[in-house]
Order: structure tokens, then sequence, then C-alpha cells
């Protein structure tokens, strides 16, 4: 009799230990895969929405993918170039001029809480401009992290032609970035043989396998 | 394989209880540790050992270890923030490098610099290829510019009383306590080192302006002040000509080291370089004769070189004029002068040289005596060659150090007159003989100034330290050689609460300009207009163009030099008989003190001597056996004259004057305690530094103030043996491409590593000096796998004009990450450096020659280090390439046994990057490496990466030259060539069809990529001949 509560116990235990390691072990990869990696950013900033709905091309604010190594992180002004006058979503803001309409008023500025999280990393107030000396980088957290002996360069690959899906995913669609593909060396080094046997879009490439074209 | 059957045994006594253990498990638990105690597998734990372990448990515990490590890895990476600009400077593209010119201020000699800046560090020093002085070369010191800059020992605030205190604060009790100077009419005293700057000159000129008694005293640590003294005598005129070695022909040097740290070594390096490579078409050369003590790099270059002690050049020198005025026609009386320490024949060769190359000619000394300085110019004027090789049209002014001035000051000062000292650029009692009497006498003055960027030995005793930017952080401006003015531009903001020393004078005279300011207008003032230009341009237009290019040539300011006053010239009759002679000199790669906190220059191994991280007391072999001294035996070299001494290891040094002992200045500087535990800490480690010692002595003690100059070579001293000994860290033996004799197969061939020949022999025949070997096949490893069918990389290295500065040695450390190891890790053959510089001596007897070799990964097509990785972490690229995949090597070791060049270094330990400020200089293109994993020379192929990428963005091909290795790029001499051998127009294919092309033990077919090009001596072929059997000391059993 008691074995057996002790052995029903014991299998009680041992589903609930399981259950709690297979949840943890979901969050679990191999040695350096971020494949899925989604860390909540500062600023809820989409991208489904400025590259997707409004179609902004990538590079309006990557500049730097065609040009280093690195696509780099749009400086705030880049944002300011739009968001020193759009303050909010368009339908906040046609509702404002709506209600503002309604009851004869002049319509007020509608700030959504995203992009307050932005002025006040500038430390703006109204008028939003100049931005001011004290104002502070946004610390964005980085998604797609290469181990460091791995030199990735933006401009080979944006020169090839390769577009920024094939390794960022479908980052149109995405409300946050997410890291799409595992970024291994296999899967690297698959499309580099691929390319180059099949070229990209019809044009003939070649994509290194030497062990220096990324590691140095 | 020397114990082929033991691991037999062994394995046999293990599995036996491995097998008792799995039948009878729970039997044998507790026997187990009696099976353990049994020697049964290779440790016998009654022997004592704490690590006793069974087999078992071992596998337990690396079981269990690796299953934890593997857990721990699968978890997330850290998180790691980006943090973008908030406004993008225009321009700055995050991880671009960015090339700014300006001017290099590690010296005197003003080369131009180009500096890679990028994401706002600067990283690299590069030589600027445009500029008229420096061609595009750059010394180790230049290249080690940012390890000074990123240097946590630099002071970050004003000092009062050896306290931090606010500019604010000093500013006021410095104007305050000039003011009581200036009404009271006292003694004001300004001491620099040599000022090229215009601007700091007239800053000064105008801080000075306001007081009745007020001097600028010019002190040069390694000075050349009897140069200029004897220019006033003879030529009217207190200048330092400016030597045209490539316009010289016929180059004799009484000591001085022009290649190595004598002047402007880089300048005339490069002018030396342009008449020492012989063509097929033109099989010529200048001549190159070295009369010295010791062996100096510039010595170990010469054609022919002639053992004389320093004490001796002024009676060698005026026997040589007596036979050119000889030549000349006049009869000059020979019978006053002593025998000369050098066969007449000799001498009558050398004469005939000389006067048949008038004009072409120059004579350099680096003597500090007056009168021999006199003697030299006597000569070089009865040879024509002011004008031509010697110029004092536009004379130099890289060295203008005033011996007399400074002696002057030392008894004003000792008198108490001064009331006001002020010391900018140099460590002035760090620097002079009889410190403590120059420190106590310092005390007695009111007001000590010090700009000292660091606390150095003269900050030290001053109320006041007002510590100025490094040269990389400020506005500034230099004119080494009158009519050539370089610009200096700031490449990040300071660092620290620095002040530049323009800008510190100006405060204390009431001005707020700031440093840009002031030279600005400095700029408008005084140089804008001495431009030679057809077209008049605003000065706007001049300045940008100037800051763009970094350097400006402009008219001479300099006033006409007076006649040659020839009776200034009187013969030095005899030398002293004296038994020993000390020769104090400068190290290559750290002058004076102001480096000595540069761990890059003090693990730099001197580039005859090969020792790092020590000064010592070189002696000559023969000199050695009379006092039965050997490596490392410290001495007591002692000036009998003035009871100064000093403690000194021992360096036996092949080709040194019997007479001679040489020990560098520059070294126990204050602070350079700092170093002890530089390189990795571990159980067997052992300091850097001694406790309560600094790296090396302080030699300056023995300099001798003598007749208004200070010598740097005496009579008066003594060596005697003190039983002691020392160990030095001398990288000479390692890896040697030598088997030892006593592992050497018998009958092993040596092999000609280095290969030379004589200029007549070449000219003769141009493949001469080619030994007979026995080539062994020729068969490609991997033909299908190496097509080469894109770019095939190669490189050339001239060993005729490679001298060995080691200037390509710290570029590849600063381009490629390559850590300090400290003296006791070199010590253990384990410095890090991926070139280094091979030195062969070669002949019999005293007389030696040299050879340089540069030797680094030779990038084999068969290469021997690929086929024995086990994990392919070295393969073969399709360009040619060897390459290190660092990740994936798991540190056998094997690829490195099986180099045959030794080229390949080990990672023994995770070398230290504590200093968070000195990984600034860390080059974020090339990975750290960690611990357990070899590493070498990649032919910079993040270069060759950059290159193709940016190639391909624009949608150009790659240029020849676009690519450029670290080495190739500083290297003085231009001896590097790197490029596409399959680029039939490329500098380097065309290098490699020369006949002098050789490769290193080709003759084993493991078909190099790095070639070599034959050494080319200038003499005849017999004289030649006497030193080729003995080639072989350059050369090795394999």
């Amino acid at each position: 009799m008691h074995r057996t509560i002790v052995n029903v116990i014991l299998l009680v235990g041992l589903f609930f230990g399981l259950i709690v390691l297979a949840s943890g072990m979901s969050e679990w990869r191999l040695p350096d895969n971020q494949q899925g990696y989604a860390p909540q950013q500062p600023i809820a900033y989409s991208h489904r929405l400025h590259a997707g709905e409004l179609g902004i091309d990538c590079q309006f604010c990557h500049t730097a993918a065609e040009h280093g190594r690195h696509a780099g992180i749009p400086s705030t002004d880049v944002c300011m170039k739009c968001h020193k006058y759009v303050t909010s979503s368009f339908d906040v803001l046609q509702q404002e001029i709506k209600l503002a309409d309604e009851k004869k008023r002049k319509p007020e500025t509608v700030i959504s809480t995203e992009l307050q999280a932005l002025y006040d990393t500038l430390g703006l107030d109204d008028p939003k401009q100049p931005i001011p000396d004290d104002a502070k980088s946004i610390p964005w957290v980085r998604v797609h992290n290469l181990p460091d002996y791995v030199y990735f360069d933006h401009r080979a690959h944006v020169a090839a032609g390769v577009t920024c899906q094939k390794c960022h995913g479908p980052v149109e669609s995405m409300e946050r970035v997410r890291q799409f593909e595992s970024l291994s060396m296999g899967w690297c080094v698959n499309c580099h043989r691929e390319a180059t046997e099949d070229g990209i879009n019809g044009h003939a490439v070649k994509a290194s396998t030497d062990c220096a074209t990324c590691h140095y | 394989m020397r114990s082929k059957h033991r691991p037999t045994v062994r394995r046999a006594t293990i599995e036996r209880p491995l097998m008792n253990n799995e039948s009878h498990n729970k039997y044998w638990k507790s026997l187990a540790e009696r099976d353990g105690s049994r020697s049964d597998n290779g440790v016998n734990p009654q022997d004592g050992s704490p690590f006793a372990i069974s087999r078992r448990r071992f596998l337990e515990a690396a079981g269990f270890t690796l299953s934890l490590a593997t857990m721990q890895g699968c978890g997330r990476t850290p998180t790691e923030t980006a943090l973008p600009f908030v406004q993008q400077p225009e321009g700055v593209i995050p991880g671009r490098s960015q090339t700014y010119a300006t001017t290099c201020a590690g010296c005197t000699a003003g080369c131009g610099l180009l500096v890679k800046v990028r994401d706002g560090r600067p990283l690299k020093m590069e030589g600027m290829p445009e500029h008229p002085l420096s061609h595009g070369g750059l010394c180790a010191i230049g290249q080690a510019l940012p390890l000074g800059l990123y240097d946590s020992h630099r002071l970050q605030h004003p000092l009062k009383d050896g306290e931090s205190a606010e500019w604010e604060g000093v500013d006021q009790l410095i104007s305050q306590q000039l003011s009581d100077i200036e009404s009271g009419g006292e003694a004001v005293r300004f001491v620099t080192s040599t000022v090229t700057s215009p601007t700091l000159q007239s800053s000064i000129d105008n801080f000075l302006e306001r007081f009745t008694d007020a001097r600028h005293i010019t002190f040069d640590a390694v000075s050349s002040s009897a140069i200029l003294d004897a220019h006033e005598q003879t030529h009217g005129s207190r200048v330092l000509p400016r030597y045209r070695l490539d316009a010289a022909q016929v180059i004799v040097s009484f000591g001085a080291d022009f290649l190595g740290t004598w002047i402007s070594p880089v300048e005339f390096t490069s002018a030396w370089r342009t008449r020492r490579v012989p063509t097929v078409e033109h099989p010529e050369m200048s001549y190159h004769v070295q009369l010295e003590g010791r062996l100096s790099l510039t010595g170990s270059n010469a054609d022919r070189r002639l053992r004389l002690a320093p004490d001796e050049y002024g009676l060698v020198l005026s026997h040589l004029y007596a036979k050119l005025a000889q030549r000349a026609g006049e009869s000059l009386d020979q019978d006053d002068l002593g025998t000369a320490p050098i066969a007449d024949d000799e001498l009558t060769a050398l004469a005939d040289r000389l006067w048949a190359a008038r004009g072409e000619s120059v004579v350099l000394c680096d003597s500090q005596d007056v009168a021999v300085q006199v003697l030299v110019n006597g000569i070089n004027h009865r040879l024509e060659n002011y004008g031509k090789t010697v110029d004092i049209e536009r004379p130099s002014r890289q060295r203008q150090g005033n011996d007399g001035d400074v002696l002057e000051l030392i008894d004003e000062l000792n008198a108490g007159k001064v009331a006001a000292l002020f010391v900018a650029g140099t460590d002035l009692t760090h620097n002079l003989p009889d410190r403590d009497g120059l420190a106590e006498a310092i005390g007695k003055v009111g007001l000590v100034v010090s700009f000292s960027e660091r606390l150095d030995d003269v900050s030290s005793l001053a109320g006041f330290v007002c510590p100025d930017h490094h040269p990389l952080e400020s506005w500034s401006d230099a004119e080494p050689v009158d009519g050539v003015i370089g610009l200096s531009q700031p490449l990040l903001a300071p660092l620290g609460d620095t002040r530049s020393v323009v800008e510190s004078l100006a405060r204390w005279s009431g001005n707020d300009d700031s440093a840009y300011d002031i030279l600005r207008a400095n700029w408008e003032q005084s140089i804008f207009p001495r431009l030679e230009s057809e077209e008049s341009s605003p000065f706007v237009r001049f300045w940008d163009q100037s800051l763009h290019d970094g350097y400006v040539e402009v008219a001479p300011t300099t006033e006409a030099v007076g006649e040659f006053q020839a009776d200034a010239i009187k013969p030095i009759g005899d030398s002293p008989a004296t038994d020993d002679c000390l020769s104090l000199y400068s190290k290559v790669g750290l002058t004076d003190s102001r480096h000595a906190h540069n761990p890059w220059l003090q693990e730099l191994p001197d580039p005859v001597t090969k020792v790092t991280w020590d000064n010592y007391v070189c002696v000559s072999p023969a000199k050695a056996s009379e006092l039965g001294l050997s490596d490392g035996d410290v001495v007591r070299v002692e000036s009998t004259g003035t009871d100064v001494g000093l403690e000194l290891p021992v360096l036996i040094q092949p080709g040194q004057h019997d007479r001679v002992l040489a020990i560098a200045l520059g070294y126990g500087v204050k602070g350079t305690d700092r170093f002890a535990d530089v390189g990795p800490q571990w159980l067997e480690a052992r300091p850097t530094v001694e406790p309560g010692q600094f790296v090396g002595k302080n030699a300056a003690g023995l300099i001798e103030p003598h007749e208004g100059t200070l010598h740097y070579s005496r009579g008066d001293v003594s060596i005697t043996k003190t039983g002691r000994r020392h160990e030095l860290a001398s990288t000479q033996e390692h890896h040697s491409l030598e088997v030892p004799a006593r592992v050497a197969p018998p009958g092993a061939e040596k092999r000609d590593v280095v290969q030379e020949t004589s200029l007549t022999a070449f000219a003769e025949d141009p493949t001469s000096g080619t030994p007979e070997v026995h080539h062994f096949g020729d068969v490609q490893l991997w033909p299908e796998d190496h097509p080469k069918t894109g770019h095939a990389w190669g490189m050339s290295i001239d060993l005729n004009a490679c001298t060995g500065c080691s200037a390509c040695v710290i570029a590849c450390q600063s381009e490629n990450n390559v850590p300090v190891v400290g003296k006791d890790e070199v010590r253990r053959q384990r410095e890090m450096h991926w070139i280094r510089l091979d030195r062969y001596y070669s002949g019999e007897g005293d007389d030696v020659d040299v050879s340089h070799q540069p030797m680094m990964c030779q990038h084999c097509d068969n290469a021997p280090c690929e086929t024995v990785c086990p994990v392919l972490a070295t393969v073969h690229s399709e360009e040619g390439l060897n390459e290190q995949a660092y990740n994936r090597c798991v540190g056998t070791r094997y690829c490195a046994n099986n180099c045959p060049y030794k080229v390949r270094r080990f990672n023994w330990f995770e070398y230290p990057h504590g200093d968070e400020l000195q990984n600034l200089a860390l080059n974020p293109d090339v990975t750290v490496r960690s611990r357990g994993v070899m590493e070498k020379c990649s032919m910079c192929v993040q270069r060759i990466e950059e290159g193709k990428i940016e190639a391909g963005r624009l949608g150009e091909p790659l240029a020849d030259g676009q690519v450029q290795t670290a080495c190739q790029q500083s290297c003085p001499a231009q001896a590097i060539v790197f490029g596409d051998m399959n680029d039939p127009e490329s500098a380097i294919a065309k290098a490699l069809e020369g006949p002098r092309r050789y490769g290193v033990l080709e003759e084993f077919n493991f078909r190099p990529t790095v070639s070599y090009l034959r050494m080319v001596r200038n003499r005849d072929a017999d004289e030649s001949g006497d030193h080729h059997d003995h080639d072989a000391e350059g050369g090795d059993h394999v």
C-alpha cells in the first residue's frame, strides 16, 4: 500500500518534472543557434508597419548596408525626418481631427506612447527642434549577432544582389524583429555554394567558400 | 617514436582492472582503490602526487564537465545592445575606417602619417607615400603610437604638488607667480626637446617676451649638438645639415646609426635605399662604409665595416683629411699624426673612393666632439659635398639641442639663479648625468612646471604638472626640414582633462585662444606668405589643402650661410690611450626614454642583439673571454673619474670593437615597474620587472659633459664581474630554421636560407650566388584543389633593401592584435610576433657580416602544416593563402612542429586584455585569439577581403597596389612587394621575374609563395669570396 502511494507520488513528480524540463528545453538551442530570437526592444518599433504597410525601403534607414560592413541601425535623426511631424498613427490623428471638428476646437497634438519614448530619449519638448546636446542613444537589443570570429560584410552581399529577406526573412511582416534563419556556418556555406552554381538573379557570382572569406 | 613499445604495455595493464570492474562491479568497488594503488594507470597515488586520479574518475569528471559546458552553451547568448548615433556625422559610416593625414610626433623626424580612424578611434598608423621626407615609410615608434595614446597611466588631470587639481586653480597660481617673477626681473628658463613646430616656437617666444631674463633652452636626450657647433665654426651658422643620401654614391659613416636611430632614420633609409638595388641593366650600387665601435643596425648593412672605437674617430678623420688634401694637390704634413688604428692601404682606398665621388659622397659622424665634427665638415667641404649631399641651404631642424646652453643651465640651477623652470617634451633629470644633484638644484627653483604626459622623473620634482595632449589628440605642426611643414590634426577628443602646451602658454599670457586658433593664426601670418605660388589664392584654400595633404612645401627661411672657414680645422694628432671606451647608444625602436611605457616597443627585439625588455653591456667576444664573461653575467661598469657606476648583464656581441663597451640609453624609466605583471600570470610565471626595479637601468649617469657638449662615449671606465647573473630575454636562437646538431641526421646539409653575392659577380652573372642544391622534384600535392584561377597572392622581400629596422614587426603587431607576452614568456620562446627579423652572422674572426631576413608564414603551396592538421583548421585558399581558422583549431600544435620555417605561434594563455583603455588599440577587423589556438601571418587577409569587397561594390577590378599588407605599407626601405601574381602587369609579377629571386628551402618543393631577392654586397667577387664559405652560418641543417 505504502509502496503504491510512494510510486504514485514519484510518478506524479516525474510527470511534472518532465513538463517543467520540456518547457525549459524549448528555450534551449544548440550552442550559438539563436534562430527565433526576438527580444523586447526599448521602443516597440514595428517593421511590419514601416517596411510592410508603408513600404519604406530597407536601405532608406539602413543606409550603410551598401557602403559598410554593418547595415547599421539608423541614427535617431533618421527617425526624426518623419516623426518630427508624424506623432501618432494615422487613425488616431484622424480621430482627433474629427473630434476637434465636432467640438469646434483646434486639433491637439496626439503623441503615441512609442513615439513619446522616442522623444524622451532625445529630451525633446514641443517644437521638437533642434535636437538637444543631452540626447541619448536608444539602446536597441541586437537580434542578429554573429560570433566575434565571423566577419560578415553587408556590402558584398548587397553588391551581389542578395535580397535582405534572404538572410533576415520577411522582416516586413514582423511586428517585432526576430532572427529568421539559423545564421549557422552550414547555412552560410550552402548559400555560397548554390550562389556560385546558380548565380543570383541570373548574374554569375563567385561566392568563395574559403575559410578566410569569413574567418580572420 | 622513442619509446615505441611502451604504450602497448601500458594499455594491457590498464585493460585488466577495467574488465574486472565491469564483471564484478559490486565487489570490486572498494578494491578499486587498491587497484588504483597499483601503478596500472601510469600514476601511483602513493607517490604523493596530489593530482593522482584513476582513469575511471578522470573520465567521469571529464564527461560531467563536458556536459555542463555543453548545457551552458545551450542557453541564449548574453543580450547585447547596439547604440546608434543620435545624429550621424556626415561621411561617417559605422564600421568603416577613414584615413586622415597628419604628422608623426614619435620623434622629431616629422614623418608623414596616415592614420586609420574607425568609429572615432585612431587604430593604425601608416606611412604617407607622398611625403617628401619619409616617402611612405614609418618606423616602429610611429607604428606604436596608438598604444601610447590608449595608456591608462597617462595623466588625466593637472597636478599641483603631486595632487590632482583643476586647471582654473593651477592657471591662477602659475599666473600669479609669473607676474611676481616678471616684476622682480628674475630668471625664467624654458627647457624643451627640439622644437620643430613653428607654432610652438612662436608661442614660447611670445610667452618669454615679457620677462627680462628669459631663455629657451633646447635639450635633446640624444643630442647632435657638436654637429651644429661645428657648423658655427666652419660656416658661421649653427645649423644641422640635411644629408641627402639619395644623392650619395659613397657613404662613409663614423658611428652614425642613420638607418636605425640617428636624426631621421626613416628619411635616411628611404633615401639610402634608392641607390642600393642593382638591376640587370644597371648593376650599380652606392658604396657604404661604416666605421664604428659597436655593431649598429647601420653597420650591419654596410658594404665594408671597420671596427673603430669612438675615441679614435678624430685620428682616422685627420688621416683621411690629409689624404684628401694630398689628392687636392695640397701638401699637408701627416707626420704629426699618430699611427692610424686602421691599415693605411684601407684608408688610402677609402680616400680614393671618396675623391673619385666628389660631390656624390658624404661623410657622417655621430661624435659629440666638436673638433671631430669640424674635421668632418672639412672633409665634406673638400669633397665638394656641400650643396649636393650635405644641404645647409635647406637645413634639417630635427636636432637643435644645444648642450652648451644645457650645461650653463645646470650651473645656473646649482647657483640657485633660476626663479621659474618650464620643462616640455623631455625628461630633463632622467636624461642628464648627476641626477640627484640636478634634482636637488631643481628643488631650489620657486616655480617648476612640467608639461609631461605622465609622471616622469622631472614631473615628480615639479610643483605643477600641466599634462600635454597626446600628439594624436592635438593640433600642431612640424617643420623637420626647412621649407617642409607638416600639419597635425587631432584624431579624437582628448581622453583626459589635458591641454596642449600652446594653449597653456596662451592662458598664462592672458589669452583664451584654443590651440586650433593659435595654429591657424600662425599659419596665416607666418607660413602662408612663404608659399611659392604663381597664382594668388585665399588663405582658406591653402589651409584646407594643407590640412588635407598633411604637409606643405614652402620657401625656406634660413639666412645665407657664411663662407667655409678652413682655419677652423685642426687635425687631431692622437687618440687617448685608454683600455676601455664606453659607448652609449640608442636602441632601435626606443631611442630615448619617451616611449619606455610602450610594451610593444619594449618587447621588440633589438635588430642586432635580439634582446627584449632590457638594456645590457655589449662586449666583444675577445673582451668576454679575457674577463671570463658569458651572456647574462652581471658586471659593474664604472666611470673611474666620477665614481658613477651601473650594474648590468653582459651580452657578447660579435663584430664589436674589443675596447668598446656599449650600453643603451633610454632605460630605467620611472614608472616602468608597471610592467611587472605584463603577460600571462601562471604558476611558474616570473615577473618582467623585479619588485622595485624598472625595465633596464638608466645609463644617463655615464654621459660625460665635456667642452660644452654631452659626450656619449668616454674613456675612463672600468668593468668588473660581480658574480651575479641575470637572464636576458633574447630571441636570438628562437624559431631557428636549423635542426639542432644533436638531432640532425648524419650528413645533414647546410641550407642556404640567406643567399648573397657581390656586385662584381652580379654584374657578370645576375644569377650568381645561386647555390647548387638538389631539388626534390616539383610535384604539386593538390593541383586540382589549388587552381588559383582568380587572384594568386604573392610577396617578395628584397634582402638588399631590407635593413632589419623592424618597423614591420610593430606594424604587424598593431594590425593583427598580436599580444605582448612579457619577458618571462620571451625567455620560454613564446613571443607571438607573426613576422620576425632573422639576423644571421657570417664570416670568421672578429669582423662579421650580417644579413637580415624578415621571416613570416611563407604560404607554401605544398604546405607541410596543412597535411598534419587533424581538424583541417589550416587549409589552403583558392587564392594561394595558407589560412588558419581559429575557431576550428584545437591546438594540437602539429602544424607548428611540421612548419619548416617555424613561423607559427601558439596561444599558450589567454593573453591579458584586461586594460580596457588599451583594448581600444585592438583592430576590430581581426579576431582576438583565445587560449589554445595556433596563429600566424595571414598576409593581412582582412585587408585582402576588404579590398575585394570594396572593388566589388564599386564594380571595378581590384587594382594592383590597392591591397597592401601592414608590413609592406610602412617599410621605410620599400623592401616588401605584395600583390596578385596572376596579373602580369603587377609589381609582384615583375619583382619575381628578376634574377635575384629565390625561395627559402624551395628545394624541398614546399612551393613558398613568399620569395626573397638575393642580397648583393658592393664588393669585388674575391673579397666576397672570403665570406662565401661562411654563408652557411645563415644556412641550416635540414
